[in-house]
């Protein structure tokens, strides 16, 4: 059960040479002080295009899966590659550079820095590598999430749903391999939350983005191609086309053991 | 509310510590100036020679302005002779000694002056009486009689390696050096030199059959003044046990005399005349010092405040969010703020009184105090300190957490993350107010050459970087807008992220800012003052100060009578007049109010017109004989003392005196605001012997040779050119002002302040980019290198650095122009070329090593570490 998968997205890898995996984890662990294992040995492929939802109750290692695999933290052992490039084992400053180059992250709590304006926290990652913002990508992006008009205020006078939606364009500004969402609905109602998840779903549909997304939510979930349920640091179940019944019914059950 | 403020500040632990060093220093300092304040007001020397005595009775030696701090009186007023016998008389009394002190030194076989130990030179002599004053003392040999006997104390006949018996050369009340037989050494601490009583009397008048005959008058203005039928004091001793009963029935013989009748620890204060005004000096300096203490003790602490207030914003938010009420907020931070205060405020005292010791020490190691003067320990300023230091710790937290106190729950929240985007345009006005009235203020050299006026413009610098404090959070957020928008797209993200952050965190770029360029403009206007006003008094006495030579004789007490015309009797020497310094206190209508002014005073007669240019711009100092003054054109402008007023004056011993102004002169800083005529101060100083003479020669050096044939033949007598001195003018006697100590005083409460301000910046520094930890985390999540991060913070660095230069030395620029205009008539100050690169690289130094090391502390921390532990 430690050797989950996916299957090819529903666009499957262009013809010829076959690109690299967006996400290659292999027996991956990661170990606390204390000998508590977060990660206990996990091995994962990500294709391009897919929408995959990590799930299971608090503890089970799914926060530590991703900010591993996103290079926010190194694991123990084992190996990381996004989009080929292996990230396990480089330093913080060339970890920071490669994350900032193939990974988009959006958090739970947002992350937009309080000092910048919305535009300068979009444009920020790429001012960071030394780059020139693309204008209409940007531009794009931020039409597409319908914050136009709202590019020269600071993020306090932002609702969350549209703090969150400006930290997606964020993630996405740099057209990175991935976009890992840690608990992206966690902070907000219902209305703004399904904006959101309509938008991530929409970014694998309409631009073959490849999206990873921890949360507890089962209806979140739901929205995904495919969920893997995690507990104890190892992944316990993969379930593709998941309902949010189905998912639930495996949290209780994780939760009864 | 204490128990959360204390769970609250164990969390903030580097913000609170600069408060706790805010308080700790400003605690220190407060309670220092407040034991130097206590001790010149009630400390007293060891009764010293008079420790036998059980009552003294003495003149009060302190001139009482109505509704001010007395005025103390160096030279020794008399007590009519005649008081002894009636006071010996009284029940009680077993003995009644009249004690007179006169100048004295001995001279040792190979012509060398040895001084009376512990003793001033010009008291050190004594009747054979006044042994009777002293406490238990060991005599070795018999009362000395006839004119030709002394008795010697211990020390002194020790450093003259005599003995009873023994022959020593002894110069007495200006007197040539005469042969003298010792007949007794007497062991007792600071005993003197003891001659038979007879000869004492003699001895202390001046030269001539009739001794003493001094008026008992203290108003006479006639010139004539010396000392017979008087006595410099009085000394009873009593019955055992009588002291008290004593005491009253004195005071009662003396009531209206104005005579102070002195028990106890008061004893002291009658030994040297010359107590009181180093007493009054301690008084001064305190007073001079508690001003800028305070001002930037205030400064500090609510700078550190507000760093502390500020770093918790969102936990008192997110209070207000839970219900608690604006004033609880206020509440919680003013106990918060408390709690530290009250840890640090103990340990500050205490080295309070420690500094004030080892200060009251390096003062008498140079001679500025007494080395006998202690130090008076109350309990006092400590709880001055307690409550000027709660005042400023309440005012300064409550009005630091003032706006997150009275803002909707909500928007505090959502405001907590970030700063407000608008300074308070209170705050800026009242602070480019500030900045406009200190350079208003900073225009008084211009009006008045004289050190006080000098000293407003360190205050004018102060009060406008308080200004600056102030106005700072709105001219950094138009400084960075201004710097963002001129910015190029390809700036590198580091510059461009720290420019952001100027302008986004106006509020805590300015908070460090403001207490750098404090210290910028403190040290350059608080130096650069002391360096020009010495600069413009040594010019000052050097262009005024004809002669070529000095001569004096410290160790004599004062120069023998017949030096003046023995030095105008030497070939090559075309004039020579004496000159001597005493104090005078000048009472003077200002605005309808009696205003109190002491000043050191010269003492010349018409001859000095010969040996210094005083810059007579009217009058003529020719005509200074009989009750007449000369007064600097300061003096003559402020107090209406043209030539040919009538000013009322009281002298150095209290005596009122009527004077007619002859001449008004220019250079009052190099020679002080008033010169008395010789005529007039006579019979007013404890010695009346010449302290100096000024000489000039031809220019010759036959007429140099044959001056120091002149001096080393006669013994004490000390030849100092008057050039190679000019700086120390107060040392040769010629100058006004008593420059050295205050330039020394001066160099150390720079130091102290400065380096307490360094480390309340340095602090605030600390605190203020610990502070950014959740920041710098947020910026490394979203993918900025930990070498971007550090780029970015040396940026800011820079800028604070760079703004702190700039701002400083702008505030500081036009009080120091004006200063140097209003005293060396050129727009620019006279001081050290190194202080101005010291200070930046002080500054630099500062800014990045306080940001610098912070910012790597919060880069150990892995970022997703950061994001979980908000």
């Amino acid at each position: 059960m430690n050797n989950a998968t996916t299957r090819p997205g529903h666009f499957g890898p262009a013809a010829g040479h076959a690109p690299a995996p967006a996400i290659a984890l292999a027996n991956l662990s990661k170990t606390y002080p204390g000998d508590v294992r977060a990660l206990d040995d996990v091995s994962l492929t990500v294709e391009h295009g897919t929408f995959l939802a990590v799930m299971g109750p608090s503890g089970s290692g799914k926060s530590t899966l991703m900010h591993c695999a996103a290079g926010l933290d190194s694991p123990t052992s084992g190996s990381i590659r996004i989009d080929g490039h292996e990230i396990a084992g480089l330093n913080e400053t060339r970890r920071t550079e490669l994350r900032r180059e193939r990974i988009g992250f959006v958090f739970q709590a947002y992350n937009l820095i309080p000092s910048l304006s919305i535009e300068d926290n979009i444009t920020l990652p790429l001012r960071l590598a030394g780059g020139r913002p693309d204008r209409d990508w940007v531009s794009t992006l931020v039409e597409r999430v319908g914050l136009t008009g709202r590019l020269d205020h600071r993020p306090a006078e932002l609702s969350g749903g549209q703090q969150q939606r400006a930290a997606v364009v964020r993630a996405l500004a740099a057209r990175p391999a991935v976009v890992f969402a840690d608990e992206p609905t966690g902070a907000l109602d219902l209305h703004s939350a399904h904006q959101v998840l309509d938008l991530l779903r929409d970014l694998v549909d309409e631009l073959r983005q490849t999206v990873v997304m921890v949360t507890h939510d089962p209806a979140a979930a739901a929205r995904a191609h495919r969920a893997l349920v995690m507990a104890d640091g190892r992944v316990v179940e993969a379930l593709d086309a998941p309902t949010a019944p189905q998912l639930a019914d495996r949290l209780v059950a994780l939760g009864e053991r | 509310m204490l128990h959360l403020a204390l769970r609250m500040a164990a969390h903030r632990i580097t913000a609170l510590l600069a408060v706790a060093c805010a308080v700790l220093g400003g605690a220190l300092m407060i309670t220092a100036t407040g034991v130097l304040a206590e001790s010149g007001l009630r400390s007293q020397l060891p009764p010293g020679r008079l420790a036998g005595a059980d009552v003294v009775v003495a003149a009060d030696q302190e001139y009482h302005p109505d509704a001010d701090l007395p005025i103390a009186l160096p030279e020794r007023a008399p007590v009519p002779a005649g008081l002894v016998d009636r006071l010996a008389g009284l029940p009680g009394v077993t003995d009644a000694v009249g004690d007179i002190g006169f100048p004295v030194a001995l001279v040792d076989a190979r012509g060398r002056v040895v001084p009376v130990a512990n003793d001033d030179p010009r008291t050190a002599g004594h009747g054979w009486s006044s042994t009777k004053l002293l406490d238990g003392p060991r005599v070795d040999g018999r009362e000395p009689s006839g004119s030709r006997e002394v008795a010697v104390d211990a020390a002194t006949a020790a450093a003259a390696g005599i003995g009873t018996g023994d022959r020593v050369e002894v110069v007495a009340g200006g007197r040539p050096a005469a042969a003298y037989r010792v007949s007794a050494v007497v062991d007792a601490p600071d005993a003197g030199v003891y001659f038979a009583d007879a000869t004492a009397v003699r001895l202390s008048g001046p030269e001539g059959p009739e001794g003493r005959d001094r008026p008992e008058s203290r108003d006479r203005t006639d010139g004539a003044a010396s000392r017979a039928g008087t006595v410099d004091l009085i000394g009873l001793r009593t019955e055992p046990g009588t002291e008290d009963r004593v005491a009253s029935a004195v005071r009662e013989q003396v009531e209206g005399t104005g005579l102070k009748v002195l028990t106890g620890a008061e004893r002291g204060e009658a030994v040297a005349p010359g107590v009181g005004s180093s007493r009054s000096l301690l008084v001064l300096l305190a007073g001079s010092l508690g001003g800028i203490v305070l001002l930037i003790t205030g400064f500090v602490t609510a700078g550190a405040l507000g760093v502390a207030v500020a770093g918790q914003r969102r936990d008192l938010a997110l209070m207000r969010a839970v219900g608690a009420t604006p004033k609880q907020i206020r509440r919680l931070a003013a106990a918060q703020s408390m709690v530290v205060a009250a840890v640090a405020v103990v340990p500050g005292v205490a080295l309070g009184y420690l500094l004030a010791g080892q200060f009251r020490g390096q003062l008498a190691d140079r001679g500025i105090l007494p080395a006998e003067l202690p130090l008076t320990v109350s309990p006092l300023p400590a709880l001055a300190t307690l409550l000027l230091m709660a005042a400023a710790v309440q005012v300064s937290a409550r009005s630091a957490a003032w706006r997150t106190s009275r803002m909707p729950a909500t928007e505090a929240v959502a405001e907590s993350r970030s700063e407000p985007r608008e300074p308070s345009r209170i705050r800026t006005r009242t602070g480019l107010l500030l900045i406009v009235a200190a350079t208003a203020l900073s225009a008084a050299p211009l009006l008045s050459r004289t050190v006080l006026g000098a000293s407003t413009t360190s205050i004018a610098g102060i009060v406008a970087a308080i200004g600056l404090a102030l106005a700072g959070p709105a001219l950094v957020k138009g400084a960075g807008e201004a710097a963002v928008r001129r910015l190029r797209p390809d700036t590198p993200a580091p510059t461009w992220l720290a420019l952001a952050n100027v302008r986004a965190y106006a509020l805590r770029i300015s908070g460090v800012v403001s207490p750098l360029a404090m210290a910028v403009v403190f040290v350059l206007t608080y130096t650069l003052t002391q360096t020009t006003v010495l600069a413009a008094t040594a010019d000052d006495t050097r262009t005024g100060t004809l002669a070529q030579h000095q001569v004096s004789a410290p160790g004599l007490g004062g120069l023998p009578s017949g030096t003046l015309s023995a030095v105008r009797d030497v070939p090559g020497v075309r004039a020579a007049a004496p000159v001597g310094t005493t104090t005078v206190v000048w009472p003077y209508q200002l605005f309808g109010e009696t205003e109190t002014e002491e000043s050191s005073a010269m003492i010349l007669t018409p001859a000095a017109a010969d040996v210094l240019d005083l810059g007579v711009r009217d009058g003529d100092p020719a005509r200074l004989t009989g009750a007449t003054v000369a007064v600097s054109s300061e003096v003559a402008r402020s107090r209406g003392a043209e030539t040919g007023q009538r000013v009322r004056l009281v002298l150095g011993d209290g005596a009122q005196v009527d004077a007619r102004v002859v001449a008004v002169y220019d250079r009052g800083l190099g020679f002080g605001p008033v010169v008395l005529s010789h005529d007039l101060a006579k019979g007013h100083t404890t010695t009346d012997l010449d302290q100096s003479v000024l000489v000039r020669t031809d220019g010759t050096a036959a007429a140099e040779r044959a001056l120091t044939e002149l001096t080393a033949a006669r013994p004490g007598l000390l030849l100092e050119d008057t050039a190679s001195d000019s700086d120390t003018a107060s040392d040769s006697g010629t100058g006004g002002t008593d420059t050295p100590p205050e330039v020394w005083i001066n160099l150390a409460v720079i130091v102290v302040l400065l380096g307490y301000l360094l480390l309340s910046i340095a602090n605030k520094l600390v605190a203020a980019t610990a502070q950014r930890r959740a920041e710098i985390a947020a910026l490394r999540l979203v993918g900025t290198t930990p070498r971007q991060i550090r780029v970015m913070m040396r940026r800011e660095a820079a800028v604070i650095a760079a703004a702190a230069l700039t701002t400083g030395l702008l505030l500081s620029a036009v009080p120091l122009a004006l200063l140097g205009q209003g005293f060396l008539g050129r727009p620019w100050p006279q001081g050290p070329a190194w202080l101005l690169p010291a200070i930046a690289v002080t500054v630099v130094v500062t800014a990045f090593l306080t940001i610098d090391l912070p910012t790597r502390q919060a880069l150990r921390t892995p970022p997703a570490d950061a994001l979980r532990a908000p």
